[in-house]
């Protein structure tokens, strides 16, 4: 059985009770207070001692406000047609996404990490077991999406557990346990997939053909990854939300380069080696 | 309602009209708000790899170099005790600095051993640690033979022992490919991640490292043996010609590199990398010693080449660990990287 995350990004509403809820039962330290400007997230990205970061992305349309706006209905951004000639998308959209890791299913940090610290348990989740992390640091550069780092001072490596010991007693994990609009799903991934694909359904259905789900082997999972068990439902280009298009898993050349390395020792060998030609 | 009220409300619709609102939900307003990206933060992280680890590649590369140029000279039946000596201590010292400078650079240094757990073939650390371990025990046997050979460990039953046992050909042999492997895998270490720099040139990095790692080992050589007034003749002859060729060998393979990592390399010409690959490893490590090995032969002009062609490989792997950097933490370059035809592809050739 594996688990994962569903992160309908249509329905946050950019609380950042995951963020609180993580920190709180995975006893994070703080990150300090810092003031980034970007919108309402100080938080900026996900981190050895950030495990779920809230994005808020400012999406404003370019068209003016005309005739007789309804102020509702531009605020639930309702696309039909409105009478007296109404434009309703001025506003534009305030886009929040709940970041977290991707839990890969075939996970480039787990294949860099050179002690087996990185393994997959027995929920199919991506875990790194702290006892054995000698902080090398190599699965940081590995990972595609830029979530684990090393924690200053304690020079480990962590990332997201999905809350190892929460399911372990038959809890849902922190951040989907606390969110108010059940933007985080948790569940068994096939499941989530269906319940994505229905939700992208009834997004067409309201005229919102934009929506997608991101962290499939065709967008986001991509390269070798074989799609992520963490999901997201995104209204807008994955780079908005600060995620590669078509990432790769980094370890599938590592046979290739041993080749051209071996070719390259062969002739390095023999250029060496004529050299003691008298 | 006042007229300072109907006043204030209509200047400030005159404002929203004229589109020069000050709040942030305006792109052409926000200069923080980019059209592509999240507000310039990097999507993946950079490796917080430090100085340890660009020295560590620079010696490993002539760990590499200097087996394959003493094994050769073995095999191909050039006798040179000094040449033999000085291969044998330079990579037992090169395989105890290599663990020391690569312990160093651990979060947790006191888990060195972890490494050990198991070995997994896809994962270049790994690798390389395993390989470390072989090549400094082969490495490490021949050097106690030599020391015996060479009375340091006194005239005693031991030396005798260990020079009769260590069967010195057999494991030059034999540390070869090993050695060859931990040349080309530190630049194999690079290229296995998401950084697009390094990704991107997956199939020359190894060869490219590895050409370096001869290159400043056949310097190294001639520069220990220059300083010692040690080796033959014939010894400084083929260090030299062989020297040519490889500078000549590694110059190719960094220009093919750079055509590869194509607007993926701009890092290795800003203004922070550029003096290190512009001015140390092209002009300083590969044009100047080249023009140094053609012509008259002194014994100055040796060793100021040698030194040169040290420093330019050195210079060459802080500007690849420093220019990875930068390629992380530039988030256009990832975002236009890992687009479906850039970035490799499990059913890719080349």
């Amino acid at each position: 059985m594996a688990t994962g995350f569903l992160t309908d990004t249509t329905v946050c509403i950019g609380c950042k009770a995951c963020e609180v809820a993580c920190k709180q039962w995975n006893q994070l330290p703080a990150d300090g207070y810092k003031l980034t400007g970007n919108s309402y997230d100080n938080t900026g990205h996900l981190s050895g001692t950030t495990w779920r970061h809230v994005a808020f992305i400012e999406n404003p349309k370019k068209r003016r406000l005309t005739g007789d706006v309804d102020l509702v209905a531009l605020a639930e951004d309702v696309r039909e047609q409105l009478p007296g000639g109404a434009e309703l998308d001025a506003l534009g959209r305030w886009t929040f996404m709940s970041d977290v890791c991707k839990h890969c299913v075939e996970a480039p940090c787990q294949q860099a990490c050179p002690t087996g610290s990185i393994i997959r348990n027995e929920f199919d989740n991506v875990y790194i077991q702290p006892d054995v992390c000698n902080g090398c640091g190599y699965c940081v550069p590995a990972c595609p999406y830029g979530v684990i780092t090393q924690v200053p001072g304690d020079g480990r490596a962590f990332k997201c557990t999905l809350c190892y010991d929460r399911q372990r007693d038959g809890l849902e994990p922190a951040c989907a346990k606390a969110c108010p609009t059940n933007s985080i799903m948790f569940g068994e991934v096939e499941e989530l997939k269906k319940v994505a694909e229905e939700r992208v359904e009834a997004l067409y259905a309201k005229g919102y053909t934009e929506a997608y789900v991101w962290g499939t082997p065709q967008v986001g999972g991509t390269g070798g990854i074989g799609g992520n068990h963490s999901k997201f439902i995104l209204l807008d280009e994955p780079e908005t939300y600060n995620l590669p298009r078509h990432p790769f898993l980094p370890q599938e050349k590592v046979k290739g380069a041993f080749v051209a390395s071996a070719v390259a020792a062969g002739v390095l060998g023999a250029v060496v080696a004529l050299a003691f030609r008298d | 309602m006042t007229d300072a009220t109907q006043e204030t409300l209509q200047d400030r619709n005159g404002h929203a009209r004229e589109g020069r609102s000050e709040t942030s939900h305006h792109t052409g307003t926000d200069p923080k708000r980019d059209e592509k990206g999240y507000y310039g933060i990097p999507p993946i992280k950079p490796a917080h790899w430090t100085w340890q680890i660009p020295v560590y590649f620079w010696i490993g590369g002539i760990a590499a170099g200097v087996q394959l140029f003493t094994t050769l000279a073995n095999v191909l039946g050039h006798k040179d005790e000094a040449l033999t000596r000085i291969g044998r201590y330079t990579s037992l010292v090169a395989m105890i600095l290599s663990p020391i400078l690569l312990i160093w650079d651990l979060g947790r240094p006191e888990r060195f051993l972890n490494m050990m757990r198991i070995w997994k073939l896809r994962s270049p650390m790994s690798n390389q640690s395993w390989s470390l371990v072989l090549y400094g025990n082969l490495g490490g046997l021949l050097a106690a033979r030599q020391a015996a050979e060479d009375g340091l460990l006194g005239r005693n039953f031991l030396s005798t022992l260990l020079t009769k046992l260590i069967p010195a050909r057999l494991l030059s042999v034999l540390a070869l490919p090993v050695a060859l492997f931990v040349g080309s895998n530190t630049g194999t270490l690079l290229s296995a991640t998401s950084v697009p720099m390094w990704a991107r040139n997956w199939a020359l990095m190894g060869p490219t490292f590895l050409a370096s790692g001869v290159s400043t080992a056949l310097s190294y050589l001639s520069l220990v043996l220059h300083l010692g007034r040690w080796g033959e003749q014939k010894t400084h002859h083929v260090l030299r010609r062989a020297e040519r060729a490889v500078i000549l060998v590694e110059a190719v393979l960094i220009a093919a590199s750079v055509v590869r990592m194509g607007r993926w390399g701009k890092p290795l010409f800003s203004k922070e990398v550029a003096p290190l690959f512009v001015g140390g490893t092209l002009l300083g490590g590969i044009a100047a010693p080249l023009a140094l090995l053609f012509g008259k032969e002194t014994r100055g002009k040796s060793i100021l080449t040698s030194v040169l062609v040290l420093l330019g490989g050195l210079a060459f792997r802080f500007a690849m660990v420093l220019g990875g950097r930068q390629s992380a933490n530039d988030p256009e370059a990832y975002f236009s990287f890992a687009k479906a035809e850039n970035a490799p592809q499990p059913d890719d050739s080349i």
